[in-house]
């Protein structure tokens, strides 16, 4: 059985974790990168601040996809988790920072702390080192239907037991959304639906905040 | 990890046609004989002005315009597929392997003081691929650092597993730019002059650019359409080693998780590996990361090479480059000499060689790559 078992989701204003009915709203009390030091990670994220926003906003996200599933994660223990990602613009914003940067210091001085995020790949890796995910680790993306593709990506990568268990997920600039998906989850892990159910909430063309709350509703259901 | 294994009874994959257009020039042969020969075609840029970089060397491809008409990448598919146009499957699913695509239009612009620099490039770049390639798939980029390409032909792999297609054609691509050769220039990750993969006193990587294809597609429809085979694709494994941004793992876990996931996926015991094609960058830490994991995976001394000596690291494509050149080692019993080897280090003793050698029959091949943000593809082939 391949079973979604956590959502996270976040914006510049308010996150959730969706099988826990987890709904804050954080933009009166503090800032997008204060949360941060606001619970969001089990243990401290060495140097946040030098993320990039692409990567803050994956981060997140996917802290709160993993506890939504009840996922520990410690500086000490890394597991064979995989993570997919996907977006618009790829590493868009970040290529052009890097590269008007380099061009302002007369084409002579180039910055390797910006240059690291100039990969799509870059906002995954900073999630896997913090939450020590050591399966397999990529960036896809295609003209449409970018969270179906790279879920049955996960759905492959399950089937054929590349990984126990996948984060995978979108975001842009403005919100991102991260699924936690495991083959055989434990019996005392949450579950919320088989996989062929969550990509038909998936398929559907509705923003993601109507998809949080489709799922909502199906636990709700469940309950 | 002992029960991970693909099950036999699934579907088979094979490849079926291949080219590649690299600083040698077009074809395989090209890059195979030279390869064998020992040469480098990795030379002094005249491309643009590195004069302020740690190195003015890279490999790169004659004739093609930068910052022209089109894209350095898109230039070189046109080259690569100009006699294969109308021979890709219609129903082939596009699958393109890069790191940094078509970032020269980007560079181009802001050069340029333009003001439209945020235009969504991916999907323009799918386009411009699907419609060289000659596909009706628009296409899916995949990304992945240095591994995007192994990470590519394992998801291609998948989905003729899984049923999701009878076909996938595999495209990779990265050229040398500006932007990418500062940025390498800036984490002083290049070799002053030509990178010397597992050396005693190699000191960097080299940049190079390619570009490259693999048609893939069930065993089943390769017989029922009669095609040679040219290589099959026994397994993989994709890891990551969760530890650093840009540099490898001291203790090498996560290519070796790689490694022994490729070698349980594919049904394969350590002894069935005939050579190693490593991603042999030419960098201190990643060159002695790989011999760590192979000393850990292996037994025995298997014989391990690396061609980055001669086009460069040419990133994206570095993956589907390798895998064509093993997959014609596997072919012809012989695998390339490591070029620019001069003194073994240590840890690469007996395991690469300046030579070529002789490889014995029906065994397999692994390709091993290492990315930013400690990515890592092992892919088995036979």
């Amino acid at each position: 059985m391949m079973a979604l078992c956590g959502i996270g989701w976040i914006n510049k204003e308010e996150y959730m974790c969706v099988m826990k009915r987890l709904r804050v709203r954080y933009k009166d009390t503090t800032s997008f990168d204060g949360l941060s030091k606001k619970g969001i990670f089990s243990y401290p994220f060495k140097n946040f601040g030098r993320l990039d926003d692409v990567s803050k906003m994956v981060c997140y996200s996917t802290a709160l996809a993993l506890k939504d599933a009840d996922e520990s994660y410690s500086p000490d223990h890394k597991r064979d988790m995989g993570i997919i990602g996907t977006n618009t613009d790829g590493s868009l914003q970040s290529d052009i920072d890097y590269f008007k940067d380099y061009v302002d210091c007369d084409r002579k001085l180039s910055r390797g702390n910006l240059f690291i995020y100039t990969l799509p790949t870059s906002p995954l890796a900073e999630a896997a080192i913090h939450f020590g995910l050591q399966g397999p680790l990529l960036y896809m993306t295609a003209e449409k239907a970018k969270l179906p593709l790279v879920i049955r990506t996960a759905e492959d990568m399950l089937r054929l037991e590349e990984s126990q268990s996948v984060l995978v997920g979108i975001n842009n600039k403005d919100e991102a959304m991260y699924f936690v998906f495991k083959k055989d989850p434990e019996p005392e892990s949450p579950v919320l639906c088989e996989i062929s159910k969550a990509i038909s909430v998936i398929e559907k063309e509705i923003s993601l905040l109507e998809m949080a709350e489709e799922f909502l509703m199906i636990q709700k259901g469940k309950c | 990890m002992e029960n991970r294994r693909i099950p036999e009874n699934i579907i088979k994959v094979v490849a079926v046609a291949s080219d590649m257009i690299t600083p040698y020039g077009k074809g395989t042969k090209a890059c195979w004989e030279n390869i064998f020969a020992g040469r480098t075609a990795i030379s002094k840029l005249n491309r643009f002005n590195a004069s302020e970089f740690q190195s003015e060397y890279a490999a790169t491809i004659e004739g093609l315009e930068y910052h022209g008409k089109d894209s350095l990448v898109v230039q070189m598919l046109a080259s690569l597929f100009g006699k294969f146009k109308g021979l890709i499957p219609s129903d082939a699913k596009l699958l393109v392997a890069t790191t940094k695509g078509e970032i020269d239009l980007i560079e181009e612009k802001i050069l340029a003081g333009k003001k439209d620099v945020t235009e969504n490039s991916q999907t323009v770049f799918l386009e411009r691929v699907s419609s060289i390639a000659g596909t009706k798939d628009k296409g899916t980029i995949i990304s992945a650092a240095c591994s995007s390409a192994g990470a590519a032909i394992a998801r291609a792999s998948a989905m003729i597993k899984c049923g999701r297609a009878e076909c996938v054609i595999v495209v990779a691509c990265d050229s040398v730019n500006e932007f990418v050769y500062s940025g390498f220039s800036s984490l002083m990750a290049l070799d002053k002059f030509t990178a010397k993969p597992f050396d005693k006193n190699r000191s960097g990587l080299s940049l190079g650019e390619a570009a490259a294809f693999v048609l893939l597609m069930s065993k089943s429809r390769s017989r029922r359409e009669n095609r040679e085979i040219i290589g099959e694709v026994l397994g993989w494994g994709l890891s990551d080693d969760a530890n650093h941004m840009t540099g490898p793992s001291r203790s090498s876990e996560g290519l070796i998780l790689a490694l022994k996931k490729a070698l349980l996926s594919a049904d394969a015991d350590e002894k069935d590996v005939a050579f190693i094609s490593a991603h042999g960058t030419g960098t201190v830490y990643n060159d002695s990361m790989e011999m760590r994991a192979f000393n850990a995976v292996f037994k025995d001394r298997k014989p391990i090479y690396s061609i980055k000596g001669g086009i460069g690291h040419t990133m994206g494509a570095a993956g589907l480059v390798e895998m064509i050149i093993a997959m014609r080692a596997l072919r012809e019993g012989k695998i390339p000499p490591t070029v620019n080897l001069t003194e073994a280090d240590s840890d690469a003793e007996g395991w690469v060689s300046e030579r070529e050698r002789s490889i014995p029959q029906n065994k397999i091949a692994l390709v091993t790559n290492a990315g930013f943000g400690g990515i890592n593809a092992a892919v088995v082939l036979g």
